[in-house]
């Protein structure tokens, strides 16, 4: 028999008003099982607490019912006090007869009958609730961080200098991402390498960061706290262990005319390459589709073709015969920081809801850049030692006209979201054309200027007023060849006029997109993404970094358009999350979770598939001799979120949520 | 609307039980309770995690203890605290709803709704619309009822 | 005919299973068989009286069967399906099954019909249906045959109460339902239903009153028609199987209809095909919610 108390709260006379509280504390007091039942003017103040502890003392309660106000404005007052009593706290429920009562109707009696149902739901309810005690979880303290640009490097070192182990994870050869190659940021005009190269230095010298560059990750399993994660080390050729960065082989390669992904097309590297000066860490590795050597071998040509590079390879750190290797670390966080890349305005997209610009050739005019190829023309360090030149036969172009939103705000071309940055890095290249070529005229062509942030919208002013950039509202009908030029028309819609112009260059300020893979690694991770394929955050405003897996974060532009202090401020925030969560060998969590009942469970999976979180296992059940007897659901602990789908869908209900178990419903229900 | 039929109304006062989610139509309510909405006094909420959490049989178990009408609501699609379970809510009561009406439970009895944690008002329309409706339409006596007295 | 016995026997003789489930004669009509001896497989038969759903014996809740080892079992096009759905929810390993697949033609309602299979005595759910044989078949027996035409209008009953009012509709149930002894037949011939503790006996708690009155009836009737909602292999066992003839087809069928009609959903022998219920697309439908 249970031993229950009831205790009705007036609230003052927020509940009194309207409820008789005695009246119900009365018909409380008759229910089977209710063995104390008062009313009090406030439940939640001090002496009402200690009420509620004297007579869990007094009477060995087993149930608390306190029926006042919302359980999410006091349900965590009541259950310390109860715990503080010595009773379990989750066997503390609350009657809510304050917002879903006393506020919401006038009649007494109305309210009356109303609030003693309410309470007897919970009654009912809590005669079935168990004793639960929180769930700890043993938490791998070591980070794995996915995306060496700027936000992973943040991110990574601000773990790392927290005192815990990070892995740093680049698909690339080297850290860096896009901020290694631009030429100088907004809204401050300082050089991008300057800020950036003592970072990646920071990294590659730091005790507590492994990097692991050319690498990608594999699979993840486990949930937090605890994750495995296979990573892929890709094959670059070069035994990393005796690479000392010399130089030679890439000086001696003879294949000096590829396309350099680095200076996105418009300068050139060797097949066996550094895709920078200043890559960490600096080890060449072979692009083994270009190799002659490799090229040889996969037409079958018996005799070696080249190998210069190993030749002059004075520490013999060339092996043309390496695989793929995997390694598997255990972490108990991840952050995402994976990037963005450029939407192509090309023919051929990689997804039906995107469309290329027809109206703008396509991409096949040689001197219509995007805004990546501007930052390399304009990079002392670029292809073209940091002058403007032309693509098509190096001249300077003279007249340049920019044009923003290109995929951008476009429901036509599959991107409705505004791609961020735009607006600011088009009003930096007209000031770093303006200072490169002084005669030279730069127009551009805009639908908005978002410029909000510190100092930006000074530096777009800058940018009209003291570079003389020409800045029409309006956009750009087609682009076509003119002769030596660029024939622009367009409109500009403040003056109504159509707008002809002969440009010798065009930028294009193209979308920003998350990086190509980012779906299935998100599905490796179980995280959900947008139509875009952006990372989705727990909650826009308040949980704008975790995302809806427990244990995993993102940073940067892979969960929305972002600039480097938005990204950095991101990893930032990632880090400390994940110091968070570090900050204890364990984690603790509210027990109210799903648990299989393994006598019932007959393992048709409809649980797993239903689940939200992957929280459902797959168990074995042997006997003594170790004979299979059954394959079961089990619950990990670690990942439920406690949202009981799993039990709905349950044909057999062998599944049970703790709290809301079909027990404590059932007796509700009765209680109608 | 004739003066008998109101005459009709009036007399009969439904049962009706709500099941909803925690995180939004549980909030919501409280928001019309903060808003202090009146509304109608014969809906009772049993709060549960989330949609997805919500059991036919918990309907079937109503209608069996004499309610006259039930209420489903949770999170707007997209808006599920734990991403899908309204998804999976909405599948399971789209085909339950079509069940029962064919076999002869007025689905005008059973409300579905998403209500969100700011839609206070929505939330007491609900309650109201709910009401009327299921004042109009009697007490629910012709389902099976559990024969025994209730146990109190 | 021969062809069939012949495999079963080669099948038995090289111990490529330990036993043949198949159809035999008795005294009015055929009944499923299980043969474990190559010189019983002159028992087998198949025509169109072989109505019953052999696969119905795999579950692995059937532990006497379970202990047989590696079977094989004739399987009509409607069987596969239902082979399909144990091995979707993970109660069926395919590698430990031999499936002999009939091209059957159509079969009668009842397997002691003594008439010739025609529009008076096909069954419904061979309304429509090819009679070839299943893609799972490992084997396949039996000459092409055509099914017969449809004596009619599948769905003329269904439609009938679709019409009537709720008032109407409840009343009828009511009445069927009434007549339920809980005997729960439907339920061990369903080859989808193999739960090892099933809902309606769970008592901690009690949802659904297990005694035979029409409360616990009604609840019993719609959690088995939902609980195989996008799972039901149509093989009408259960109301064959019925003792008070409760036209439970009905409701299968109204589920089916409401598969197909919300998410263009049928039933297949395709075991990679999961039932909607439990899966979700973003833009379901839900004109009934406020």
């Amino acid at each position: 028999m249970s031993r229950i108390g009831v205790f009705i709260c007036h609230c003052g006379e927020n509940i009194g008003r309207t409820v008789d509280c005695a009246q119900v504390a009365q018909a409380m007091g008759e229910l089977p099982g209710v063995v104390h039942s008062v009313d009090y003017k406030y439940m939640c103040s001090d002496p009402g607490q200690a009420l509620i502890k004297q007579a869990i003392k007094e009477h060995n309660l087993d149930g608390v019912v306190v029926g006042a106000c919302s359980p999410h404005m006091h349900e965590k007052t009541f259950r310390k006090a109860a715990a503080a009593a010595g009773l379990n706290p989750y066997l503390c429920e609350m009657a809510n007869i304050r917002e879903h009562c006393s506020w919401i109707h006038e009649d007494r009696a109305e309210a009356t009958e109303k609030a003693k149902g309410l309470v007897r739901f919970i009654v009912e309810k809590i005669k079935y609730n168990r004793p639960l005690s929180n769930i700890f979880i043993p938490v791998n303290r070591r980070a794995l961080v996915i995306g060496g640009g700027i936000a992973g490097i943040q991110a990574a070192l601000d773990i790392a200098d927290g005192g815990r182990e990070v892995i740093l994870v680049e698909k690339e050869s080297s850290i860096g991402g896009h901020m290694s190659q631009l030429s100088e940021t907004f809204p401050t005009l300082d050089c991008s390498q300057c800020i950036l190269t003592p970072r990646m230095v920071e990294v590659a010298q730091h005790p507590r960061i492994k990097l692991l560059a050319y690498s990608e990750v594999e699979s993840v399993d486990g949930y937090i706290g605890n994750f495995e994660v296979k990573i892929r080390q890709k094959a670059r050729s070069i035994d990393v262990s005796k690479c000392n960065g010399c130089g030679e082989c890439t000086k001696n390669c003879p294949n000096k005319k590829i396309p350099s992904e680095f200076e996105q097309g418009l300068g050139f590297r060797t097949a066996i390459y550094v895709p920078f000066p200043q890559a960490v860490p600096n080890i060449p590795v072979l692009d083994r589709d270009n190799c002659a050597l490799f090229k040889g071998r996969a037409k079958g040509v018996k005799k070696q073709v080249c190998g210069k590079c190993a030749t002059v390879c004075g520490r013999r750190a060339i092996d043309f015969d390496q695989q793929d290797s995997f390694i598997t670390e255990k972490v108990g966080a991840i952050i995402v920081a994976t990037g963005y890349q450029l939407y192509w305005i090309g023919k051929e997209q990689e997804s039906e809801i995107l469309h290329g610009y027809g109206e703008y050739g396509y991409g096949t005019i040689p001197d219509v850049i995007d805004g990546l190829q501007f930052e390399r023309l304009a990079s002392a360090s670029g292809p073209t030692g940091g002058k403007i030149l032309r693509p098509s036969d190096g001249k300077e172009p003279k007249k340049i006209v920019f044009l923003q939103c290109i995929g951008s705000r476009d429901r036509a071309k599959g991107m409705e979201y505004c791609s961020k940055i735009c607006c600011m890095y088009v009003a930096k290249h007209t000031m770093l054309y303006h200072h490169k070529v002084h005669d030279g005229k730069a127009i551009v062509f805009y639908m908005d200027i978002r410029a909000g942030g510190k100092g930006y919208d000074e530096f777009v002013r800058r940018a009209i007023e003291e570079s003389h950039a020409l800045y029409l509202r309006g956009r750009v009908s087609s682009l076509t060849r003119n002769g030596d030029t660029i024939r622009v028309q367009g409109v500009d819609t403040l003056s109504g006029e159509p707008v002809s112009i002969d440009a010798d260059m065009v930028v294009l300020a193209t979308a920003m997109r998350p990086q190509p893979g980012i779906t299935s690694l998100a599905q490796k991770l179980s995280v959900s993404y947008d139509l875009h394929g952006f990372l989705n955050e727990a909650h826009p405003k308040l949980r704008p970094v975790e995302t809806n897996t427990a244990g995993i974060f993102v940073a940067g532009a892979c969960q929305a358009p972002r600039d480097i202090p938005d990204s950095v401020a991101m990893a930032s925030a990632t880090a400390s999350k994940v110091l968070g969560l570090f900050s204890n060998e364990q984690l603790e969590r509210e027990p109210l979770i799903a648990r299989v009942d393994r006598q019932t469970c007959t393992g048709c999976f409809h649980c797993e598939r239903v689940c939200p979180y992957g929280a459902v296992e797959r168990f074995e059940v042997k006997d003594r001799k170790g004979n299979l007897i059954k394959v079961i659901a089990e619950v990990n602990q670690g990942v439920c979120q406690g949202c009981g789908t799993c039990q709905a869908t349950c044909p057999s209900k062998s599944i049970e949520l703790d709290g809301f178990t079909d027990e404590q419903i059932f007796a509700a229900v009765n209680a109608l | 609307m004739s003066v008998p039929a109101k005459e009709k109304a009036s007399s009969f006062e439904p049962n009706i039980v709500a099941f909803v989610c925690n995180w939004c139509t549980y909030t919501g309510a409280d928001l019309a309770g903060t808003s202090r909405l009146n509304m109608a006094p014969n809906v009772r909420i049993i709060r549960l995690p989330c949609t997805g959490r919500i059991d036919t049989l918990f309907i079937l178990k109503a209608f069996e203890r004499g309610a006259d009408g039930v209420i489903v609501s949770g999170c707007h699609p997209a808006d599920c605290h734990y991403t899908a379970g309204n998804y999976h809510a909405r599948r399971r009561f789209a085909v339950f709803r079509e069940l029962m009406e064919f076999m002869g439970v007025d689905p005008q009895r059973i409300t579905f709704s998403w209500v969100s944690a700011s839609e206070g008002g929505k939330w007491a329309e609900v309650v109201n619309s709910t009401t009327e409706k299921v004042r109009e339409l009697g007490p629910f006596v012709s389902y099976p009822r559990v024969a025994h007295a209730q146990v109190k | 005919m021969e062809e069939l016995r012949e495999l079963a026997k080669k099948l038995l003789q090289e111990k490529q299973v330990n036993a043949v489930v198949g159809y035999e004669c008795d005294r009015r009509g055929v009944r499923p068989a299980f043969v474990d001896d190559p010189a019983g497989c002159d028992r087998l038969v198949f025509d169109h009286r072989c109505v019953q759903n052999l696969p119905a014996y795999l579950s692995p809740r059937r532990t006497n069967v379970a202990g047989l080892g590696r079977l094989a079992v004739v399987v009509k096009q409607c069987d596969a399906r239902a082979v399909a759905g144990l091995i979707r929810e993970s109660q069926l390993k395919r590698e430990n099954l031999v499936l002999i697949g009939v091209r059957c033609g159509g079969v009668a309602a009842n397997p002691n019909e003594s008439r010739e299979l025609g529009a008076e005595t096909l069954a419904l759910r061979c309304y429509g249906c090819s009679g070839t044989e299943t893609a799972m078949a490992d084997y396949v027996v039996g000459e092409p045959k055509t099914v017969p035409a449809a004596g009619g209008d599948r769905d003329a009953r269904l439609a009938e109460i679709e019409k009537m009012s709720p008032e109407e509709r409840l009343a009828l149930w009511k009445e069927w339902l009434s007549r339920c002894t809980r005997c729960h037949a439907c339920r061990q011939v369903c080859p989808m239903c193999f739960c090892e503790r099933c809902v309606a006996e769970k008592t901690q708690p009690n949802w659904i009153e297990s005694s035979p009155h029409i409360q616990g009836n009604f609840s019993w009737n719609v959690t088995r028609a939902l609980h195989l909602a996008g799972r039901c292999v149509d093989c009408g066992e259960c109301e064959r199987a019925c003792p008070a003839q409760i036209p439970l087809g009905l409701l299968n069928r109204k589920l089916a209809k409401i598969m197909s009609a919300r998410y263009g959903f049928a039933v297949t022998d395709d075991p990679s095909t999961p039932a909607p219920i439990g899966s979700y697309r973003l833009d379901d439908g839900q004109e009934f919610i406020l």
